[in-house]
């Protein structure tokens, strides 16, 4: 209950800094820039050459900004999304691995469920990050824990307006969903500072047929409506000219009825997500390179009650890092540093309140020995109470062979170790603890060629094409014993390959601009070695669908602008053994609005439908999702 | 017009009814069962996953030694049977299978495995058991409190012709197995230390007998002596030096008085699946996660280890006298059922369903 008043005062002590700067006037100063960055490219890649990087579209994020997560990746890249029916948990799955085998960083620290060791993505709305980034692989490991299949990047926006700016939106749509949000901005060479809130509501009350029943007969979707919250602040101070001050809030507050399964009796399943994030960030450049301190705290609060069950998960975490960065001329990069992880957990499952304390160190070096050339080479090393984890070093390098007016082709490479810390449940639920237990190791190998047609300003073509292997070593998984006690075990060894195929075209006509996007993904994952029991040797794995092909378009005329997304994906095994299996499906989404310039503000009208089709498809077994359902919002902006 | 529709509803009412009358009385004319699972076989309960509707059942075929999976989702018109199938009852031409977290028994013809009904509106259900064609019993445990512990459970008695509930006898903690012998229906309170006693004619009950605690299945042995197996108080909430030892607790049923209890020697041990031989004279068992017989003439704990693996359902083939031991596969992937001579040397194995639970033998 501590946690209201501490936002309070954090909201507090923000105002007040903006009052005193506004106040004070200070002089304009260039806004400071990452060196690095301006240098090496986009910050996923810097010490990451040869690995794969997917951004999504601001344009296209802002359409969905009402959304999730989960909502706004599972339509534009080759991610497999589960979701626990409408309203449940959304967990994500990279190159044929798991959920929590996938690393989510907020500003470049790891937010992962510290308990569950993976983050829910139907509790992070699109309104409260800037951009998102998907780095696909283990080159993400020098993140720390967890990035096995591969990393979630997001970063608060980047400010750039003076003076004051704001957006406000309004959401109708079918089965009882509202959603309003609205931000405010102010900006002056010293200072940025934004502020935003979110509601929104579903009921989820949608028809579909009971599979589960004689005759299939049409019934409406209980116990499953989301009611959720939140607030973003965010505050950056250029304190000198080499020094920049950044704090973040974010909190995020979920409320949702669990849908449970066709057929499964109604146990009135509910969960209570809080999670506040904080985090103060200080840079300052000097002749010894970028200095970078961050200092976060976290906290993620999970209440789930039914029937039969009522739990309660009280986490905090505390985390430092401190980085040096030291740019030698326009080919050499090498940055340097520690993060500091302390735990303090409260479970209903757990013998009382439980800590633990983690602490990593790492090295990244990124030198071009020519202007085609990029290498990268990495080292990260953990220290965790006994689970110390192999380190984790990464090899990349991408050379551009062939360069012409028109055309330009670059090979690119990567090798990388990964591993994954077990988490606190792994670790201290009670009468399950295995003092053998390992932390999850992996390597990746990938390699791709990329292609990027330039003509003119008209024509912009991008194409990549990766091919990947992977091996996950004492995969962590919950296994009963020979007295029938779960508890976690390094089950087996996983080995997953597969190829990534994607173009990107954008083109300007005139006044008309198209984009188009279509991806295709091809997944084998299987386990090659099993510790315990008699296992699915050479079996895909459950939930790992072996194709998922995407194709989204863009087009604005005249300030209309129509888009479409239409995802395919392949059968999905509901069990290891390839036995019961749910079925591929096509779902198509069709967006359209309409931009009005009122004098200097904008009013944008937007049209949407998902699921235009009506398809019935499940992304875990039995569990109903929506048919058709139509969105209007209405979006204004005072730049 | 309106009076026009009634009477051609009832019409057709009527002739249904005599066309649906001829079949039955043809089904009547043959002689002995007859159906896609009538043959000599094994029909394997698939609990599932908890949650989802992945439950299903097996039938092994013991004379081509082929398997079927997912019988009854086949013969179902791509139903699945429903979320942790717990156990499954003959009698008569009818299967009950009992399917716990959708609180329904589905009933099916046992040679077609064609669904006959459902019966709802159960709460936890876990076992059934029929006294005869028109009356059956269900033990239910009901909703777990939020803190894991449950209240008294129920056993709720079923008619058969309607599939309704006609009563609701309140019993002890997490009723498990029941049967009826001598008119009389014997329930084990899993969660607590007694067999209560409920008698047929009056559906109520009689007496509540004293056993070692953690009552969790039972059998009717060739001198009509009530076995039950007990695992000892076990609870991974509590701390293990108040854990109690497993037992084996003889009860003669003319008097419903106990005459033996054979206490096991580990007390961190569970035990559990209590079966029996088809001659009725000898008793399997799980025990510290290793299959055990014990004789029923032996005076005391003389039991023998048979087979060195943990199983999550045990059944011995009446005919053969074979072992029939489900090994879950960490609910992830299909089970794999183990078969066993009475020596303990493996015959065959073949996979079935998701955690395979329990054997009914035809």
């Amino acid at each position: 209950m501590a946690r209201f008043p501490f936002i309070k005062v954090w909201l507090l002590g923000c105002s007040v800094v903006l009052s005193h700067v506004a106040l004070a006037q200070q002089p304009d100063s260039a806004r400071h820039q990452l060196r690095t960055v301006e240098i090496f490219g986009k910050p996923a890649e810097v010490y990451a050459a040869g690995s794969r990087v997917a951004q999504l579209d601001s344009s296209y994020l802002s359409t969905y900004a009402s959304g999730s997560l989960a909502q706004a990746l599972q339509a534009r890249t080759p991610i497999y999304f589960k979701n626990y029916g409408v309203s449940g948990i959304s967990s994500v799955a990279f190159r044929g691995t798991n959920a929590s085998q996938t690393a989510v960083l907020w500003n470049g620290l790891n937010i992962s469920s510290p308990t569950l060791g993976q983050a829910d993505f139907s509790t992070i709305p699109v309104t409260s990050f800037g951009d998102v980034a998907v780095q696909f692989g283990a080159a993400g490991a020098a993140y720390g824990s967890g990035a096995i299949g591969g990393a979630v990047l997001l970063s608060s926006p980047k400010y750039t307006s003076k003076g004051l700016s704001a957006t406000i939106q309004s959401e109708i749509g079918s089965f009882g969903r509202y959603f309003g949000n609205g931000s405010i901005t102010y900006g002056s060479s010293k200072v940025q500072t934004s502020t935003g809130v979110y509601i929104g509501q579903a009921a989820n009350n949608f028809k579909y047929k009971d599979l589960t029943q004689i005759q299939t007969p049409e019934a409406r979707q209980e116990n499953a409506a989301v009611a959720q919250h939140g607030i973003t602040q965010d505050l950056t101070w250029q304190l000198a000219y080499n020094t920049k001050l950044a704090l973040h809030g974010w909190y995020t507050f979920a409320d949702r009825e669990v849908q449970p399964a066709m057929g499964s009796a109604a146990n009135n399943a509910r969960m209570q997500d809080k999670n506040l994030r904080l985090m103060a960030e200080l840079e300052h450049d000097s002749r010894w390179g970028q200095t970078e301190v961050k200092a976060a705290y976290f906290n993620d609060y999970l209440h789930y009650t039914n029937t039969s069950t009522n739990s309660v998960a009280d986490i905090s975490t505390y985390q430092l890092q401190a980085e040096q960065t030291y740019t030698h001329g326009k080919r050499w990069s090498l940055r340097g540093g520690v993060n500091l992880q302390h735990f303090s957990a409260e479970s209903s499952g757990y013998a009382g309140e439980q800590t633990e304390n983690r602490a990593s160190a790492f090295a990244l070096l990124r030198y071009d020995p020519s202007s085609r050339i990029k290498l990268s080479l990495n080292l990260r090393q953990a220290v965790v109470e006994g689970y110390n984890p192999k380190p984790a070093p990464a090899l990349g390098f991408d050379w551009k062979f062939y360069n012409d007016n028109t055309n330009q082709l670059s090979l690119k490479g990567n090798v990388a170790g990964s591993y994954r810390i077990p988490t606190l449940n792994d670790r201290f639920w009670i009468g399950a603890g295995n003092p053998d237990l390992k932390p999850e190791q992996g390597w990746s190998y990938e390699s791709g060629l990329r292609h990027l047609f330039i003509l003119g300003n008209t024509l912009l073509l991008e194409t990549e094409l990766t091919a990947y292997q992977m091996l996950v070593d004492n995969w962590i998984q919950w296994f009963p014993d020979a007295t029938g006690r779960w508890r976690p075990v390094n089950l087996f060894r996983v080995a997953s390959k597969g190829v990534e195929a994607g173009t990107k075209a954008t083109a300007t006509i005139g006044e008309a601009k198209l984009s188009a996007t279509a991806g295709y993904t091809y997944t084998s994952s299987e386990q090659v070695k099993v510790y315990e029991g008699s296992g699915d040797k050479g079996k895909q794995l459950m939930y790992v669908p072996h194709h998922k092909a995407i194709l989204g378009a863009d087009a604005t005329y005249k300030g209309w602008s129509v888009l479409s997304n239409l995802n395919y994906t392949g059968l999905r095994y509901i069990s290891n053994s390839e036995s019961g299996y749910l079925e591929d499906f096509i779902l198509l989404d069709l967006v359209l609005s309409k931009k009005l310039q009122l004098q200097k503000s904008q009013l944008i009208l937007t049209l949407r439908s998902d699921n235009v089709t009506s398809a019935t498809y499940h992304t875990m077994a039995y569990h109903a999702m929506p048919p058709r359902g139509y969105t209007f919002n209405i979006r204004f902006i005072i730049p | 017009m309106k009076k026009n529709s009634l009477f051609r509803s009832l019409l057709t009412a009527a002739v249904l009814s005599v066309i649906s009358l001829s079949f039955t009385s043809c089904d009547n004319e043959d002689s002995g069962p007859s159906g896609a699972y009538a043959e000599n076989g094994v029909f394997v309960v698939n609990e599932g996953n908890f949650g989802y509707p992945t439950s299903s059942l097996s039938y092994y075929n013991k004379g081509t030694q082929e398997v079927q999976n997912n019988i009854f989702k086949k013969e179902n018109q791509d139903r699945p049977l429903g979320d942790v199938a717990q156990s499954m009852a003959f009698h008569g031409d009818r299967a009950f299978i009992v399917v716990n977290n959708s609180n329904k028994i589905e009933v099916v013809n046992r040679y077609t495995f064609k669904s006959e009904g459902v019966i709802e509106g159960l709460s936890g259900p876990r076992y059934f058991v029929a006294l005869n064609g028109n009356k059956g019993y269900v033990t239910e445990w009901l909703p777990s409190n939020p803190d894991w512990s449950y209240n008294n459970g129920r056993v709720s008695v079923i008619d058969l012709n309607t599939f309704t509930v006609l009563k609701t006898i309140q019993v002890g903690l997490q009723p498990e197995k029941l049967l009826i012998a001598g008119g009389k229906v014997y329930v084990t309170n899993s969660g607590g230390s007694t067999i209560t006693v409920i008698s047929t004619v009056t559906d109520a009950i009689e007496k509540n007998i004293s056993v070692t605690h953690g009552p969790n299945s039972l059998v009717l042995d060739k001198n009509n002596a009530l076995w039950v197996l007990s695992s000892g108080f076990k609870n991974w909430q509590a701390d293990p030096s108040t854990y109690s030892a497993a037992a084996l607790t003889k009860i003669i049923t003319t008097a419903n008085e106990v005459t033996g209890t054979y206490t096991f020697p580990e007390v961190s041990a569970g035990a559990s699946k209590l079966v029996q031989s088809g001659a009725k004279d000898a008793l399997y068992y799980s025990y510290g996660g290793k299959v055990y017989r014990q004789p029923i003439a032996s005076e005391s704990l003389s039991h023998t280890m048979v087979i060195d693996k943990n199983f999550y359902g045990i059944g011995v083939d009446p005919e053969t006298g074979y072992i029939y031991g489900g090994d879950a596969n960490g609910f992830t992937g299909d089970g794999t059922v183990y078969v066993y001579n009475t020596e303990g040397t493996k015959v065959t194995e073949f996979r079935v369903g998701i955690a395979p639970n329990g054997f009914v033998f035809n």
